[in-house]
């Protein structure tokens, strides 16, 4: 049917389009693929197996060694998404700057981020974490338990964030949160934001800090900050976490009221 | 007073202008229907709204001129409105009246409406003025009664809004304003008006009053003339500039005497009206350019990079159609119009076996059946020396149209080249590179935020990586890897090259194989495959250059550089491997067409013997049929169509990837942007940037492809010709609609003669071949101009010897002798050469000039340095001395100005200062000077100066001082 060298001519796009988007196939292939084969083989999902390596590689009360633990697990053995090393130092340099005393975290994950939040802030800070996922929940729950940050400082709270949001103000008597970090759903960025404006929780200054918007991305989120005009903000640009070539953001808001 | 007339004199003239003008049209429009005069009225109605336009500001500084006056004026004022009153209901009347008038009209004076309405003032005054001028015709007076009473009723009406009542009084206000200067006229003629008013004015100014108008107006025009030099900022430079003319239109009028006047203000208008024209006319020609504004927004949104592409194609597109012309006009109309017609002899014929399917569109899509027996092709034209009743001498006509063209491009570029050499020659040293970083690398032409911010960050990006280079260039660690990895990109992109050449070789062998087995046998894919391989290797092998390039870390413009001539290595061996290819095609069909030529003697030979056996000699010679005549392989129509072929491959290539590279990637983008995971448009997709090399070059390839194949298809220009006109439109429509403007903006002002040195060698690459067929291989036998002939060339010797006198003949003969070309060429190798070394001692003695202004400007700077410091010197110097004799100055002062104040002679010059002293108002002003410093001198002699007025107190604002003193002037006289 179609003769041979026709095809070969589509040689160079086929090798040009592998050379240019390598880094997406090696993600895939390290996030889906070996993901896949691994819980085909184990028997155990990708947190169970991320938790016993650092189970066994960290040491136990020490934030420091359980997130290098977690790096490591990340960037040699498999892939989450967490935080990842280069942006959670923007992360941290920001908490540190604004030492805040009420702290939201979306999306804790398997809670590499939530150690990383409880690790920098101060004393007498307290920090709400939302899960959706039990399995991943409870996992969160051990890793903090791990690194030695007890119920005072972080408030795990197993919930989505949709229906944790509304009630933050009458269920855990919270007036006002300093600092939010988002990192669940990309697509819940946008209408979580919504919420959390109309609950009035957010006051002047608060910092409200996304990751990923630009990979795997939260237009509508970006869209919506760019528009409301409600916020000062900046992306931080950056690499994906644990990898050098995808190009990542991480927006960086601050509530400047409705006025 | 004195002043508001002055101005409003200029002004009579005008609403004297504009009533002629008015008066004509209201007539018109009273008493006839038709379409024409309808036109003209509305052209009519332009001109009068700039009229009007002045006149309004006319009356605004009339307004506030005479808002100061005194009682006198109120008299005036009641008969003024008396009138007024009477000329609104007129108006009103009037409006009414054209409306009525209109409304059988056709939609064209529905939209002439607004414009009345936007005149009512105009009309009012048109109407006082034709009431003074007692022009009034009984049966308008009839309209005016009726209307009267109406506009009473309505008045009555206590429903009219807001406003209505505010347009009503805006509209009072004006007629106040008119009606007040034709009050202070009486109730007279216009032409008596003017008279006394020449009478007037001189009394209204005195000659002093005029000079120092003058001397203003004057100081005025300097100012707006030196203001560009000005260190000042631009907002300031602007609010002066906008003044400064308003002050000298309003106050240029009244400059002239008597009846010099008149003339000047006619003057004015006419220099202004001339000015317009020429503006009118600048942008007129502007916009006869073709695509020049398209090309202006497309530059503002993506830089001048992008914007360089258009013109090229453009400058590409007038260079096609003088190709066009030439062929068109010299071949194939002539051979269309006065040649044989289709049908009459065999090479003008479809062949019998291919009659059937002739016709089809398969067929003609590849240039075959009709489209191939047609004046599109070589094979068409007959070696008839001369036709029609013209004469025309085709042969020749097609052999110098076809040289001609070449030579013609040849020109062009050569030309263009050396003009943009001489224009870029200045900035391509690299001794002030940070400098020429700084001060030169905005692209001023962007007009889109989103290309400036781009702009913006290229330009801090390529700072920060000279900054890089130059601290590499000192310590240049890891050179090795760098080396390696560039001598492996390079071996990978050859690696690329050969393979894509080998592919492209074997395709065409495959090709000719399939030709011989017979096309009919084989699928579209496999017939088209030659074609569709060296587009595809087009498209998709610079892609991998741009990703292997990533590897050798190259400056991006070297890196651009770099890509180009890799493209250019691309396109240029896929382009001979066709030719080669194209060769043993030539060579395999002169085997065929020595089989065919014995075959059809043969054939003759047997007919010949057939005939003379049946005995019937003639008739049956001419029975035979053109169409059945065996004939040979044409081997210039076999190019000529590989080569339309190929273009029209090439061209649907590229618009196909325009529709789908761009353009549905850019709908997919925006669209599913919506219901994603991931963010489209800064993510991976994305939208596609506007690829400036690879157009370029495709561009130039396809010209040369033109070059090559034009002489054995004539149509190809035609076809360029179409084809570049689509693309602009295409590409320009595609830039704006699906292209995001690059990351890294680059100017393109060094790149423009780098394109035309490519389009040079190809131009000559192209040449090339096209000339080795042309010498080289005899023509075919039985088809084009030059059959029977030995070479193609062998047309202009039989040209000398038969149209020709002897003699012409033999001064060609001896021209031609290698005796005197020799020479002759080797003269004109020593004149290159002597150009080229003076060109080159030029620039040598170029550069040492430069140094010389160089080390020049060196000491003058720390000629300067010395001197600032010395005058600091001086000046602290001159500071101390001050401060240790303060009191002694103002006594000093005081001296000078008591005897000044009583001086009579300098009356006209210093009659401000008197004029402050006579209202006893203490001129302290030696006191209230800030404590002596070295400048005090200089502000002691402000006050001999008279040009001048001088510094204005707090309490008395400018514009009461020269009334106050000019009151005094008016009763002198």
């Amino acid at each position: 049917m179609v003769s041979p060298a026709i095809a070969l001519a589509f040689l160079p796009l086929l090798l040009t389009l592998i050379i240019r988007y390598r880094y997406y196939f090696v993600l895939f292939y390290r996030a889906v693929l070996v993901r896949i084969w691994r819980d085909c083989v184990t028997g155990l999902s990708r947190e169970e197996r991320a938790f016993q390596y650092v189970l066994t590689h960290a040491t136990p009360g020490d934030p420091d060694s359980i997130l290098d633990a977690f790096d490591i697990w990340c960037s040699k053995v498999e892939y989450i998404s967490n935080i990842g090393p280069k942006k959670g130092k923007i992360l941290d340099r920001l908490l540190m700057e604004q030492s805040p005393l009420t702290v939201l975290e979306l999306g804790a994950h398997c809670g590499y981020s939530t150690v990383r939040i409880a690790r920098a802030l101060p004393l007498g800070a307290r920090l709400y974490s939302v899960e959706m996922d039990q399995k991943n929940a409870a996992i969160a729950e051990k890793v903090i338990r791990l690194a030695g940050f007890d119920d005072d400082t972080v408030e795990l709270i197993v919930n989505p964030s949709d229906e944790v949001i509304p009630q933050l103000r009458s269920d855990y008597g919270l007036e006002k949160l300093d600092f939010v970090f988002m990192d669940h759903w990309k697509k819940c960025y946008a209408p979580d934001l919504q919420m959390l404006e109309g609950s009035g929780l957010l006051g002047k200054g608060t910092m409200i800090v996304a990751d990923n918007v630009l990979f795997p991305g939260a237009p509508k989120f970006l869209r919506h900050i760019r528009r409301s005009g409600l916020y000062e903000w900046k992306v931080h640009r950056a690499t994906l976490e644990y990898s050098t070539g995808i190009r990542d953001g991480m927006a960086e808001l601050v509530y400047q009221g409705t006025n | 007073m004195p002043r508001s007339n002055l101005i409003t004199s200029e002004n009579d003239i005008e609403i004297g202008l504009d009533l002629a003008g008015d008066e004509e049209e209201e007539e018109e429009e009273v008493s006839t229907l038709q379409e024409e005069q309808r036109r003209e009225r509305q052209r009519g109605r332009r001109r009068d709204g700039d009229r009007e336009r002045k006149k309004r500001k006319n009356d605004r500084s009339r307004e506030t001129s005479t808002a100061g006056e005194g009682e006198e004026e109120e008299e005036k004022r009641e008969r003024g409105r008396r009138r007024r009153e009477k000329s609104d209901r007129e108006t009103e009347g009037r409006e009414r009246n054209t409306e009525g008038n209109g409304r059988g009209k056709s939609g064209k004076t529905e939209k002439t409406r607004k414009n009345i309405k936007n005149e009512k003032t105009r009309k009012m005054e048109a109407e006082e003025e034709e009431e003074a001028g007692e022009r009034k015709t009984k049966k308008k007076k009839r309209e005016e009664r009726t209307k009267e009473r109406e506009r009473e009723e309505e008045e009555e009406k206590p429903k009219l809004t807001e406003k209505k009542k505010k347009k009503k009084k805006k509209k009072k206000k004006k007629v106040e304003t008119s009606s007040e200067q034709e009050s202070s006229e009486e109730e007279e003629n216009q032409e008596e008006d003017k008279e006394e008013e020449k009478e007037v004015r001189p009394e209204s100014l005195t000659p002093e009053e005029l000079e120092k108008l003058k001397e203003a107006v004057d100081e005025k025009k300097k100012l707006i003339q030196g203001l560009r030099g000005k260190p000042w900022p631009m907002k300031k430079k602007l609010l002066t500039l906008r003044e400064s003319q308003e002050f000298v239109e309003k106050y240029e009028g009244a400059l002239g005497k008597g009846k010099g006047r008149k003339l000047y203000a006619y003057k004015v208008m006419m220099t202004k009206k001339w000015m317009k024209f020429q503006r009118d006319f600048e942008n007129f020609k502007t916009a006869c350019i073709p695509w020049e504004m398209k090309i202006k927004e497309i530059e503002s949104h993506f830089g001048s990079s992008v914007a360089s592409y258009f013109l090229f194609l453009r400058w590409m597109y007038g260079i096609n159609m003088i190709l066009f012309g030439l062929t068109f006009g010299l071949v194939m109309v002539p051979e269309a119009l006065m040649g044989r017609p289709y049908g009459s002899i065999p090479r003008k014929t479809v062949p019998r076996a291919e009659e059937t399917s002739a016709m089809d569109f398969a067929v003609l899509w590849d240039f075959g059946g009709y489209a191939q027996y047609s004046v599109l092709f070589y094979g068409y034209y007959n070696n008839q020396r001369a036709i029609g009743w013209l004469k025309f001498r085709m042969p020749l006509s097609y052999f110098l149209v076809g040289v001609g063209t070449v030579a013609y491009s040849y020109m062009v570029v050569i030309r263009t080249m050396a003009r943009n050499a001489n224009e870029s020659g200045v900035g391509d040293d690299n001794s002030f590179n940070f400098s020429w970083k700084m001060f030169t690398s905005w692209d001023y032409l962007i007009g889109n935020t989103e290309t400036a911010d781009n702009k913006f960050a290229s330009i801090t990006t390529s700072f920060k990586e000279a900054i890089l280079e130059e601290q590499e260039s000192r310590k240049d660690d890891n050179i090795h890897l760098t080396r390696f990895l560039r001598v492996l990109a390079n071996f990978l992109v050859l690696c690329c090259l050969a393979g894509s050449g080998y592919l492209i070789y074997f395709v065409v062998r495959r090709s000719q194989k399939f030709a011989l087995d017979g096309l009919e046998n084989h699928t579209w894919w496999e017939r088209n495959e030659v074609n569709m391989v060296m587009s595809l290797l087009g498209m998709f092998c610079p892609m991998l250059f741009d990703v292997i390039s990533t590897l050798e870390n190259y400056h991006p413009r070297v890196a651009l550089q770099w890509q180009l001539g890799r493209i250019f290595a691309l396109f240029l061996g896929n382009l001979y491997t066709f030719i080669i290819a194209l060769m043993d095609e030539i060579n395999l069909k002169r085997e065929e067409e020595k089989i065919v030529k014995f075959n059809i003697t043969m054939w003759e030979a047997s007919l010949h013997n057939a005939t003379e056996s049946e005995n019937s000699t003639a008739a049956t010679v001419t029975i035979i049929q053109p169409a059945d005549v065996p004939r040979g392989p044409c081997w210039e129509t076999m190019v000529g169509q590989e080569f339309v072929r190929l273009i029209i491959s090439d061209t649907m290539t590229t618009y196909i990837t325009l529709l789908i590279g761009d353009f549905l990637r850019a709908v997919l983008v925006r669209f599913l942007n919506y219901c994603w995971c991931w963010d489209l448009e800064a993510g991976f997709p994305s939208y596609s940037e506007f690829d400036v090399s690879g157009n370029v070059l495709g561009l130039i390839f396809n010209q040369g492809m033109i070059w090559m194949g034009a002489f054995y298809a004539p149509c190809l220009p035609a076809l360029n010709v179409l084809r570049l006109h689509v693309s602009m439109y295409l590409q320009c429509w595609a830039v704006m609609c699906c292209n995001v403007p690059q990351e890294r903006v680059f100017k393109a002002s060094g790149s423009n003669n780098f394109y035309m040195a490519m389009l040079l060698v190809i131009l000559f690459l192209s040449t090339l071949p096209a000339i080795y067929t042309i010498v080289t291989i005899p023509p075919s036998f039985d088809c084009g101009p030059f059959s029977g002939k030995k070479r193609m060339f062998d047309v202009i010797q039989e040209t000398l010897e038969s149209d020709f006198p002897a003699w012409f003949g033999k001064v060609f003969s001896y021209a031609s002798n290698p005796g005197l070309v020799l020479p002759f060429i080797l003269l004109m190798v020593l004149a290159i050469y002597y150009l080229q070394s003076t060109s080159k001692s030029y620039k040598e003695a170029n550069v040492e000039l430069k140094k010389k202004l160089q080390t020049q400007n060196e000491e003058n700077k720390k000629k300067n340095k010395r001197a600032a410091l010395k005058a600091q010197m001086d000046l602290e110097e001159a500071r101390k001395a001050a401060i240790k004799t303060p009191e002694h100055q103002k006594n000093n002062n005081a001296s000078v100005k008591v005897p000044e104040d009583g001086d009579e002679q300098h009356r006209g010059s210093q009659r401000q200062n008197n004029c402050r002293n006579g209202r006893n108002l203490p001129p302290p002003r030696h006191q209230e000077q800030p404590p002596p410093n070295t400048r005090a001198p200089v502000s002691r002699s402000y006050h001999y100066g008279n040009q001048g007025p001088p510094g204005y107190l707090p309490g008395h604002p400018r514009h009461s001082e020269p009334r106050m003193c000019r009151a005094p002037n008016l009763q002198r006289h």
